[in-house]
């Protein structure tokens, strides 16, 4: 998808209907398996499998204690990842910055798509980092493992915030105070259009059962 | 103990490695310009990186250290207690060794780059490792610093030690150089003689070479000896 507005409108939706639903959430699938390049749009596969594991092993607790619908629970949230893992994949740092422009001006927009942005850099340097901590800890001859993710998570929040601190203290230092002059320019094909009405569909099937499109047939 | 690069080769797009050569225990020196391949070859020595072509064997290595140039990857710990605990080492006297002024439960990321520089080359010198590849380790430290550096490197018995750098005013005690040089690596031989192969030497060993005054060591006294001796 080659408009980013049309992409995170997409994201937004197509969350909301996963979130909703088990029905949105099918759709969902759906619409991943037509409108993206389905695996080639995941980046880290390894990571998106733990995390499917993890899912997994709530989704078999909330069953054996009874405490919700486990199935219902993992089917909604495999569609939201793949949602997520495609529009990470699709986007760039800049598009936060134009789409954040074009929908809340130089001031309030600039600032808010420009902090998007370098989110989603700093999530892009994420995985480096956590192959440097797996690597730092085998050659400290400490076995990685489940046990190892806390200590190797601590490490990387901590060093994300001391970074973002740097990042203020530089932004502050060439002068800037908060906005910025942009003119952003999308191009949007047909095809992102017809993601785009699909995926409003999918938001519709999610909050309105099937059956009310055809209440004079019941 | 020894490293073996048998036909060794990297390739990329536009930019490729090859090496070949014997790294028996002492101190080495593997010289080069920056990007000419330094940091490749040292992950390639540590077993972290494959070769295109071509192996690594390392007989007799059993314990391996890459030391890297940015000290925050090797970071595991958030306070300086934790760090020193993931080495299985004493706070105390690693801040000790390191000569910085702090206290043990400062966060380590909140140090500056020179002083985590030698906190980690501290812990990493204390330790004993078969192999140990020191990637840029006078990267962010002042002239103190890197002599320190140098002595604890010196004192090292055993082993096999490699240091990666582009470094040209302070050495350890070096036994054997190599060099980057168009892509393959060099073997200039063993010390003294090596220097008269270095291309990479520094401009004060040249000026001593082209009177005739070849330093025993890269170490700054044998360097002061060679400036200083008279022709006999």
């Amino acid at each position: 998808m080659q408009d980013p507005r049309l992409r995170l409108l997409c994201a937004f939706m197509l969350s909301l209907a996963a979130f909703a639903s088990i029905t949105g959430a099918v759709a969902v699938v759906v619409w991943w398996m037509v409108f993206t390049p389905r695996w080639r749009s995941i980046r880290h596969r390894h990571a998106l499998i733990a995390t499917l594991v993890l899912f997994g092993i709530v989704a078999g607790v909330m069953t054996l204690t009874g405490s919700g619908d486990g199935l219902s629970y993992l089917v909604r949230m495999i569609a939201i990842l793949l949602v997520g893992s495609w529009v990470y994949a699709e986007s760039a740092a800049d598009d936060f910055l134009a789409v954040g422009t074009w929908c809340l001006g130089t001031r309030i927009g600039f600032e808010v798509g420009m902090i998007a942005g370098m989110a989603m850099q700093m999530a892009a340097g994420l995985s480096d980092d956590f192959r440097r901590i797996r690597i730092a800890i085998q050659q400290k001859g400490q076995s990685w493992g489940t046990r190892s993710i806390v200590p190797a998570g601590r490490v990387l929040i901590h060093d994300a915030i001391r970074r973002a601190d740097e990042t203020a203290e530089v932004l502050a230092m060439r002068g800037y105070r908060n906005g910025g002059t942009m003119c952003p320019h999308f191009h949007t094909p047909v095809r992102d259009v017809v993601a785009g009405t699909c995926a409003a569909v999918a938001l519709a099937l999610a909050y309105f059962p099937v059956s009310e499109f055809f209440i004079l047939y019941r | 103990m020894k490293v073996v690069f048998d036909h060794l080769a990297v390739r990329y797009p536009f930019w490729s490695l090859t090496a070949n050569g014997v790294f028996s225990p002492g101190i080495h020196l593997v010289s080069g310009d920056v990007g000419s391949g330094k940091s490749t070859l040292a992950l390639m020595m540590a077993g972290l990186r494959a070769p295109d072509d071509g192996a690594v064997i390392r007989e007799g290595v059993n314990r391996i250290m890459l030391s890297f140039q940015f000290p925050e990857f090797h970071v595991t710990g958030l306070s300086i207690a934790e760090e020193c605990a993931s080495w299985n080492l004493e706070p105390d006297a690693v801040i000790r060794s390191a000569g910085i002024d702090t206290d043990e439960e400062t966060p380590v990321l909140s140090l500056s780059r020179g002083e985590l520089k030698r906190l980690h080359l501290s812990c990493i010198l204390s330790l004993d490792y078969d192999l140990l590849l020191l990637d840029e380790p006078f990267s962010s430290l002042d002239c103190l610093g890197k002599e320190q550096v140098c002595r604890q490197i010196s004192k090292r018995s055993g082993g096999i030690t490699v240091l990666f750098t582009h470094e040209q005013s302070i050495f350890p005690q070096i036994d054997h150089i190599w060099e980057l040089i168009g892509g393959g690596l060099v073997d200039c031989g063993d010390m003294p003689g090596a220097v008269l192969n270095w291309q990479h030497a520094p401009p004060l060993v040249k000026k001593l070479i082209c009177v005739g005054r070849i330093p025993r060591s890269l170490t700054n006294n044998d360097i002061m000896e060679a400036a200083c001796r008279t022709r006999g």
